[in-house]
């Protein structure tokens, strides 16, 4: 064995130079060109918009009393289909990430279906259903007559439509955020004697609160834009289910191009403020 | 509890207060109507909102009832019609969707509103380097055009451009086919386009564009119109709608303004009084279904029956009805100038009607002219059926040897049925149609080998009515499968093709 004195003297080195600290200044014009390349799509778009219509154009837009009435539905439809989203969305995305059993893998591709569904065939469908004679008893009628809560060409079936595009986004949203959460508090909690409720109620919905305010914008946000399930399974009738995603195509369809350019400028003021205050409000219960 | 569970919470609150503010919003916007009757609920297609909304304001000012109008492309409301089975109106951006609606039982009155002429849509500033099809063409001009597949004027274009041989050259200068009319003069406006074809009537809400009308496209013509759902629970209030929208002082005024091709039609009147002249044997073929139609529309129709001499007199001493429908082409020829489109309906032959059993024997015309026999038959100058019997009588060459015998001659054929009841009468010569109700006590004997023997019905609209088209949905009535079935009943063959009907 060699002992240590035996071992060949370091021949002499000299001192390395010191590793000359390169510039970061390519990886972010190469990052930074690349995003601002959408960035900048987006921003001209708006421009073109903006350029496109005049404030007075504009205003006149927001005084007729029909795209008021479309606005404050839209508000109320939009926000009404995002919070039942997120009450679905978060048990449904929980059992799909936490549980395996039968059928999971069905479920989990039905609930893609509203998604991938053309929005016109998924209004159709919606309308098919409340409308389809079963031994002579259709849900729409049993709805109408029956509960005294008709549904079809009605603020219900709007709600409903975006509903049901929302939903299938939320729970896409919900659970990735519960694939994300680490199960172990949750299983220690349960073995100090939580039940699998109040592990669900005080672990994990905390650490999901996140991943609900996302869902809930993405869902606000797809209710917003909805149109065609909309037009086919609510209709367009002025000042009851006239939405502003509607009126732009009413507007474009007797050659409003001003006032439907109008119309959709205030759909994104109305989206941007809307989804200000709830990253706002993500924020404030995060923190 | 913590915060994330208490929102989640808090937000099934906010969920309630959004479904109670979106009912209140919802029921607070409701125009109830006066005598509390459910709102008309109108499909139409959104080009015609603007002129729409015009109308429903109107309309509800002035009957205090309420409209509700869907709006959307033709093809997904003729949808939902066919799905939900509901509402009780639809007007398509043309009425190639009616006619498809029809197809499928959807639909069951059309009442016409207004024509639209294809032209070709050109920014202001071009017009003048578009002047015809050959400009069109150039490789410096993009053409866009609606589909063929998806848009009716598309179909209409393709159709006009085939029949002169031209389609194909204009279907590959096409740059790019849109689904819509509407989406073809967008492009043009913001100038993704330099020329495409669209409606004139389209081009009235786009001021930077002008039309160029070419002759190449003159045949180009697509007509609105709108249809009475068949599921409507209140045909007579759509009904009364839809005459207030094709009404020439009411609606056709908004659709004039908008550029619309709009030329005849009825006058408005709440309840429409119509003025019908028939002859008598057509009284059991088109009572009921005058009556029905009535109810249906909520007109009133003002009918007189009697031998068609008599009619024709009265019209020629100045009564003008709106419709006349006649025993004979021969006395509908006697007022032509009123009636100049004419269209023959239906036939009925001559027979002679004896009592039950034929006690007399009769089997021709010849035994009419045995001695003894009372012969009833109709008047010549008071109606068809007196007309068709003497030229029967003179071709079968037994004129002089009947008319000795002739003791009655009346202006209906009901009289002679009558007399032949009470027994004042042996045999009588009249029409199939007179003995149809009175099978139990008289016999028809044919008269066979004279073709003047048998009797036309025309049926014609007045050319000064001023309900033409609530008069050509009678005459529709009169067409159905319903009514010829009546005909068939009453001793009438029908003859009118279905391609005829108008």
């Amino acid at each position: 064995m060699n002992s240590v004195a035996d071992r060949p003297p370091h021949p002499p080195t000299s001192i390395a130079p010191p590793l000359r600290r390169r510039s970061d200044a390519p990886f972010f014009l190469v990052m930074g060109g690349i995003s601002s390349g959408f960035i900048l799509l987006i921003v001209l778009l708006l421009a073109a918009d903006i350029l496109f219509v005049s404030f007075d154009d504009f205003v006149a837009a927001l005084k007729k009393p029909e795209i008021q009435y479309a606005f404050r539905l839209t508000l109320l439809s939009c926000t009404a289909a995002a919070l039942l989203s997120v009450w679905v969305a978060t048990p449904l995305g929980y059992l799909l990430s936490r549980f395996q059993f039968p059928g999971r893998m069905a479920i989990d591709t039905l609930v893609d279906i509203p998604i991938v569904l053309p929005p016109l065939v998924l209004g159709l469908s919606l309308l098919i259903l409340f409308h389809l004679p079963v031994g002579g008893w259709e849900l729409e009628s049993w709805l109408r007559d029956r509960v005294g809560f008709p549904v079809t060409y009605q603020w219900p079936a709007v709600v409903l439509a975006q509903f049901t595009v929302a939903c299938a986004f939320s729970v896409r949203t919900m659970r990735v955020t519960f694939d994300q959460i680490d199960p172990r508090p949750e299983n220690v909690a349960r073995t100090l004697g939580c039940t699998r409720g109040q592990a669900f109620l005080q672990i994990v919905l905390p650490q999901a609160w996140r991943g609900m305010i996302a869902a809930t914008t993405i869902a606000w946000a797809r209710a917003l834009g909805e149109f065609g399930p909309i037009l086919v399974f609510a209709g367009a009738t002025r000042m009851r289910t006239e939405v502003l995603s509607t009126t732009v195509f009413l507007e474009l369809s007797i050659g409003q191009l001003n006032a439907a350019v109008a119309v959709s400028l205030l759909m994104v003021l109305m989206a941007i403020v809307v989804l200000l205050i709830l990253r706002l409000l993500g924020t404030e219960l995060g923190s | 509890m913590n915060r994330p569970l208490l929102w989640m919470l808090g937000s099934i609150v906010v969920l309630g207060l959004l479904i109670t503010t979106m009912a209140g919003v919802n029921f607070s916007s409701q125009t109830t109507s006066t005598d509390g009757q459910p709102p008309i609920v109108l499909y139409c297609a959104a080009s015609n909102r603007a002129v729409m909304e015009a109308i429903r304001e109107r309309y509800e000012d002035e009957y205090a009832r309420e409209i509700q109008i869907q709006y959307g492309p033709s093809q997904t409301l003729l949808s939902s019609v066919d799905v939900s089975g509901a509402g009780d109106l639809f007007l398509p951006a043309d009425d190639s969707y009616l006619k498809l609606a029809q197809q499928k039982g959807l639909i069951r009155e059309i009442l016409p509103i207004a024509d639209m002429q294809v032209v070709v849509a050109v920014r202001r500033q071009d017009a003048e380097n578009i002047q015809s099809l050959d400009d069109i063409l150039s490789d410096s001009v993009k053409l866009v055009q609606a589909s063929p597949e998806t848009a009716a004027v598309g179909k209409l274009v393709q159709q006009t451009l085939q029949q002169s041989g031209q389609w194909d050259d204009v279907s590959a200068a096409t740059v790019a086919y849109r689904a819509t009319v509407t989406e073809v003069a967008s492009d043009i406006v913001v100038g993704a386009a330099d020329v495409g074809f669209v409606y004139d009537a389209v081009l009235h809400t786009y001021p930077d564009l002008v039309a160029v009308e070419l002759p190449e496209l003159k045949p180009a013509v697509s007509r609105v119109a709108v249809g009475v759902i068949d599921q409507s629970k209140q045909p007579t209030a759509a009904l009364h709608f839809a005459r207030y929208v094709s009404a020439k002082d009411r609606g056709l005024i908004q659709y004039d303004q908008q550029g619309f091709q709009t030329a005849g039609h009825d006058v408005w009147a709440d309840v429409p009084e119509l003025s019908v002249f028939a002859g008598s044997m057509l009284r059991p073929a088109i009572e009921d279904t005058i009556a029905a139609f009535e109810e249906r529309e909520g007109v009133t129709v003002n009918r007189v029956y009697n031998g068609c001499g008599i009619l024709v007199a009265q019209m020629q001493a100045g009564q003008h009805p709106d419709a006349y429908f006649a025993c004979d082409q021969e006395f509908m020829n006697q007022v032509h100038d009123l009636f100049p489109q004419p269209v023959q309906v239906s036939q009925n032959e001559l027979v002679i009607l004896v009592q039950k059993g034929n006690p007399h024997n009769i089997a021709s015309l010849k035994n009419l002219a045995r001695e003894g026999l009372r012969v009833g038959i109709g008047h010549e100058k008071q109606c068809a059926m007196g007309w068709i019997t003497q030229n029967t009588f003179r071709e079968g060459g037994v004129q002089e040897e009947i008319m000795p015998n002739v003791t009655v001659q009346t202006p209906t054929g009901d009289m002679l049925v009558n007399q032949l009841q009470t027994g004042s009468l042996d045999a009588a010569v009249a029409y199939l149609s007179n003995a149809a109700g009175a099978g139990e006590f008289l016999d028809a004997i044919q008269i066979t080998g004279i073709e003047c023997s048998t009797a036309v019905q025309p049926w014609a609209v007045n050319k000064e009515s001023s309900h033409p088209e609530t008069a050509s949905r009678l005459f529709q009535k009169i067409c159905s499968t319903e009514s010829q079935e009546i005909f068939a009943a009453e001793g009438f063959r029908w003859r009118l093709e279905s391609d005829e009907i108008r």
